[in-house]
C-alpha cells in the first residue's frame, strides 16, 4: 500500500461570487521516502491540496469529492479527536513565510514541544532533549531553545520551522513555499538540509513551490498543476527531459539557464482562467500556442504517454 | 581646454550617472549610559564605498543578498534617503541650465567641491545630484524615477489606476488641464502595455492581475517622460510564466525612449538574460565588476563564483558543485576589518583579516576585489 494515493480530489470555496473550485480533480501516489514536488502558479490550487490533505482548509473551503487515502484511511472523512492525532504526528507541514508563522512571545522551544507534549505521553524533560536534539539535526545550536523567534534570522527561522515539523517523527512533511522568502545562499542551505532529512529519515514529502528550479534540485516526482489540475505528472528527471504539456514546456522556457546560452526566457501570455467558472475544454486552451477548435469543447483526460508520465492534452499520443 | 579636459568631457558625456565612493551610514541610537561613557558614535554602514558609473542606455545591475546595500545605493541615487559621503553625478536629459548653475553654485557654497571642479562639471552639464536643494532636486527626480520591487504592496487599493498614474503629474504640476493630463497618463498606460489605455484606466489595483499592477507601477515611473530609472527587484514578486514579459517591456523601453536602467536584484538569472553590466555586492561595498556575460560565465571573486553556484538549475539532470557558505551575511552594524567577506570566504589568508583589498582590473572592463586576484597580479 502506498503511504499517500490521492483519487479526484475536488476541494471548493464558497464565495459571493459562487462556488470556486480551487482543485478540481487531481490525482497522484506518493510512496514512503518519496519527494513529490507540486508545481504551478499563483492560484492554481497547490496550496489548497496540501491544506485538503491535512484538512487545514479556511471555514468556506471544504472537500467536494475525492478520496485521500493516507496510510489506509480516507483523510477527506476523518475528523474530530482522530483527526487530530493524525496531524503533526504523521503529517506535518512547513508553512509558507517562516517569518509570520512562529508565536512571536513564546520561546522557540516551548513552541515546538508543544506536539511533543501532545501527542506522546512523555514528561517535559524527554521532549525538551528531544528539541535540542532536533536542533542539532537542523543545525541550529541546541543552546538557542530558550530563545524567541525575534532573535533568529530568516534562514534560522525556517530551520526552526523544519525542527518543528520532525517533531513527532511524521512520516510525510508537507513544504509550502519552503524557501521563497530566503536569499539564494540560505535558500541553497536549506534546500541541502531537507534533501539531507529526507534521505537519513526516510521522509515523504510535498514540496510545494512556483519555482521549477527549486523542484528540480530536491523532488523524485513532479506534478505540474493548472487552474485547479494536475497536467502532467512523473519522475522530476522525465519531466524535465521530455516534457509533453503545452503548459509544463512554456513553465520550463520560462527559466532563465545562468549555465546556458544568453537569451531572453519566453513568457506565456495570458492569465490563468476564473475558476468560478472555468471555460469548457482544456483549462489551458486560451494560452496555448497549440490550441485547436477540440481544445475549446472538450476537455482533455489524463493519459499515460510513457509508463508512469501522465499528461492531460489532446495532441499528446501514448507513446509504446 | 586641454585635450585630457576634452577626453573627459566626452567621458562624462557617455555616462550618465557617476557614484563615486557612495556612503550611506545610519547612526546607531546610543542608549543612556551609553551616552555617558562618550563611546563613539557607531553607524550601520549599509553603503560603505560605493563606486560605479552608468553609461546612456545601459542596463547596469546590482546583485547581492538582503542587507548587502543594493536597494539602499538605488534610493541614495534619487535620494531617497540621503546619502552621509561622497557623489553621484548626473549628466541625462532634462537639465536646464539653470539648474545646472544651481547645483555648481549650491556645491560650493556648502564648501563641498572647489570653484575649479565645480565650474569644469557645469561645463560639461553635469549635475551634482547629492548637494542639490530639496527643492531643485524635485525637478530633476522628474527625469530620474523608480520602479517599486512589490506591485501589491505599492499601489494605492484605494486609488483607481488612472489617478495612480496621473499623481506624479498632479506632484509636480504638470499639464495644463485635465484633458491635457489624461492624454498622457493614456499615453503612459500605453507604453507600459496595458492596452487599451480606457480599459484600464477606471479599474483598480485588485481588478487587475499582478503583472498588470507592475505595468501600473512602471507607467506612473513613464508618465513624468523619465531618462533614468532605479528598477527594485521589479519581477521578483510576479509569477515565472509572466517575469520575462516585463522585462522585455523594460527592454523595449529602452529602444523606444532610451532609457537607462540601475536594476536591482538578488537574482543572478535575471541579471544575467537582462544586463549589459554587473556589480557584484557584498556588505555595503561592490566586490565585482564586469561586463554580465563575463562575470557570470567566468568569475573572479570567491563570493560571486559561491552565489553563481547556488543558483538553482531548471534541470535535474544537471547536477554542479555548489559551494554553500556557511552562516549568514554579517551584520552592517559590525562590519569585520580587512577584506569583509573574509569569516565566509573558503580561501581566506592572512592579509585578508588585516587589509581591505583594492580593485584589481582583470580585463579591460571586469575588476574585482580581493587579495588573490591581487597575489596573481603581482607575480
Amino acid at each position: 500500500m502506498s503511504l499517500l494515493e490521492v483519487t479526484d480530489l475536488k476541494t471548493y470555496f464558497k464565495t459571493q461570487e459562487g462556488t470556486l473550485k480551487a482543485v478540481d480533480g487531481i490525482g497522484f501516489i506518493l510512496e514512503k521516502g518519496q519527494a513529490m514536488g507540486l508545481a504551478g502558479e499563483s492560484g492554481c490550487g497547490k496550496t489548497t491540496a496540501a491544506l485538503s490533505i491535512m484538512k487545514l482548509l479556511p471555514a468556506n473551503g471544504y472537500i467536494a469529492g475525492g478520496k485521500i487515502n493516507f496510510m489506509g484511511q480516507d483523510m477527506s472523512r476523518v475528523t474530530g479527536d482522530k483527526l487530530r492525532a493524525i496531524r503533526w504526528r504523521d503529517i506535518s507541514i512547513i508553512f509558507q513565510g517562516a517569518m509570520n508563522a512562529l508565536n512571536p512571545v513564546k520561546r522557540v522551544g516551548d513552541q515546538i514541544m508543544e506536539p511533543i507534549l501532545l501527542h506522546e505521553n512523555v514528561d517535559e524533560a524527554v521532549a525538551k532533549k528531544r528539541v535540542q536534539e532536533l536542533f542539532s539535526l537542523v543545525g541550529i545550536n541546541p543552546n538557542r531553545i530558550r530563545e524567541y523567534p525575534h532573535e533568529f534570522s530568516g534562514g534560522m527561522r525556517q530551520r526552526v520551522m523544519i525542527a518543528m515539523a520532525l517533531a513527532c517523527r511524521p512520516k510525510l512533511v508537507i513544504a509550502d513555499e519552503p524557501t521563497t522568502a530566503l536569499d539564494v545562499m540560505i535558500q541553497a542551505q536549506i534546500l541541502q538540509l531537507m534533501k539531507n532529512l529526507q534521505t537519513e529519515l526516510d521522509l515523504a514529502m510535498i514540496i510545494i513551490s512556483h519555482d521549477l528550479s527549486v523542484l528540480a534540485e530536491t523532488c523524485d516526482l513532479l506534478s505540474i498543476m493548472y487552474a485547479g489540475k494536475i497536467v502532467e505528472r512523473s519522475s522530476a528527471v522525465e519531466v524535465f527531459a521530455n516534457p509533453q504539456h503545452p503548459y509544463t514546456k512554456g513553465l520550463i522556457a520560462a527559466f532563465p539557464n545562468i549555465k546556458g546560452e544568453r537569451r531572453m526566457p519566453a513568457s506565456i501570455a495570458g492569465n490563468p482562467p476564473n475558476l468560478i467558472n472555468p471555460p469548457p475544454g482544456c483549462r489551458f486552451s486560451d494560452r496555448c500556442y497549440m490550441v485547436q477548435d477540440v481544445c475549446k469543447k472538450q476537455e482533455p483526460p489524463l493519459i499515460e504517454v510513457l509508463p508512469g508520465h501522465y499528461a492531460a492534452c489532446h495532441f499528446v499520443q501514448p507513446k509504446r | 581646454m586641454s585635450l585630457r579636459a576634452a577626453e573627459e568631457v566626452i567621458q562624462m558625456a557617455k555616462d550618465i550617472i557617476v557614484v563615486n565612493n557612495l556612503q550611506v551610514w545610519f547612526p546607531m541610537r546610543r542608549g543612556f549610559v551609553e551616552s555617558l561613557t562618550a563611546k563613539e558614535q557607531r553607524w550601520v554602514k549599509a553603503v560603505d564605498g560605493v563606486s560605479f558609473n552608468i553609461k546612456e542606455r545601459e542596463i547596469f545591475c546590482l546583485v547581492g543578498e538582503s542587507g548587502c546595500g543594493k536597494t539602499t545605493t538605488g534610493k541614495a541615487i534619487l535620494r531617497l534617503v540621503e546619502p552621509t559621503g561622497g557623489t553621484v553625478k548626473y549628466a541625462g536629459a532634462g537639465l536646464t541650465p539653470k539648474l545646472i548653475k544651481e547645483s555648481a553654485e549650491t556645491a560650493v557654497k556648502k564648501k563641498q567641491m572647489k570653484k575649479a571642479d565645480a565650474e569644469k562639471d557645469a561645463r560639461s552639464g553635469v549635475v551634482e545630484v547629492r548637494y542639490l536643494h530639496k527643492s531643485k532636486m524635485k525637478a530633476l527626480r522628474q527625469k530620474m524615477q523608480m520602479i517599486f520591487q512589490d506591485p501589491y504592496e505599492s499601489l494605492n487599493p484605494k486609488q483607481s489606476v488612472y489617478d495612480i498614474v496621473a499623481e506624479p503629474l498632479v506632484v509636480n504640476n504638470l499639464g495644463a488641464n485635465e484633458a491635457e493630463r489624461e492624454n498622457r497618463v493614456k499615453k503612459a498606460l500605453d507604453d507600459a502595455g496595458l492596452r487599451p489605455p480606457k480599459d484600464f484606466m477606471w479599474r483598480y489595483p485588485h481588478e487587475v492581475s499582478g503583472g498588470q499592477r507592475q505595468r501600473v507601477g512602471i507607467a506612473g515611473a513613464l508618465v513624468l517622460d523619465p531618462a533614468f530609472l532605479v528598477a527594485d527587484e521589479p519581477v521578483s514578486m510576479l509569477d515565472v510564466s509572466i517575469r520575462s514579459e516585463i522585462l522585455k517591456l523594460m527592454l523595449d523601453l529602452r529602444e523606444k525612449k532610451g532609457l537607462t536602467y540601475l536594476f536591482i536584484t538578488h537574482d543572478l538569472g535575471v541579471a544575467y538574460v537582462f544586463s549589459d553590466r554587473i556589480g557584484i555586492m557584498y556588505l555595503g561595498k561592490i566586490v565585482e565588476l564586469g561586463p554580465t556575460e563575463e562575470v557570470i560565465k567566468g568569475p573572479r571573486h570567491p563570493y560571486t563564483k559561491a552565489l553563481i553556484s547556488v543558483v538553482p538549475k531548471p534541470d535535474p539532470r544537471m547536477k554542479t558543485e555548489k559551494i554553500i557558505l556557511k552562516g549568514e551575511r554579517p551584520d552592517p552594524a559590525h562590519i569585520p576589518p580587512g577584506c569583509r567577506f573574509h569569516p565566509r570566504c573558503p580561501f581566506a589568508m592572512e592579509i585578508c583579516k588585516k587589509k581591505e583589498p583594492a580593485p584589481v582590473f582583470v580585463s579591460q572592463e571586469h575588476w574585482v576585489s580581493c587579495w588573490l586576484e591581487s597575489a596573481e597580479a603581482k607575480q
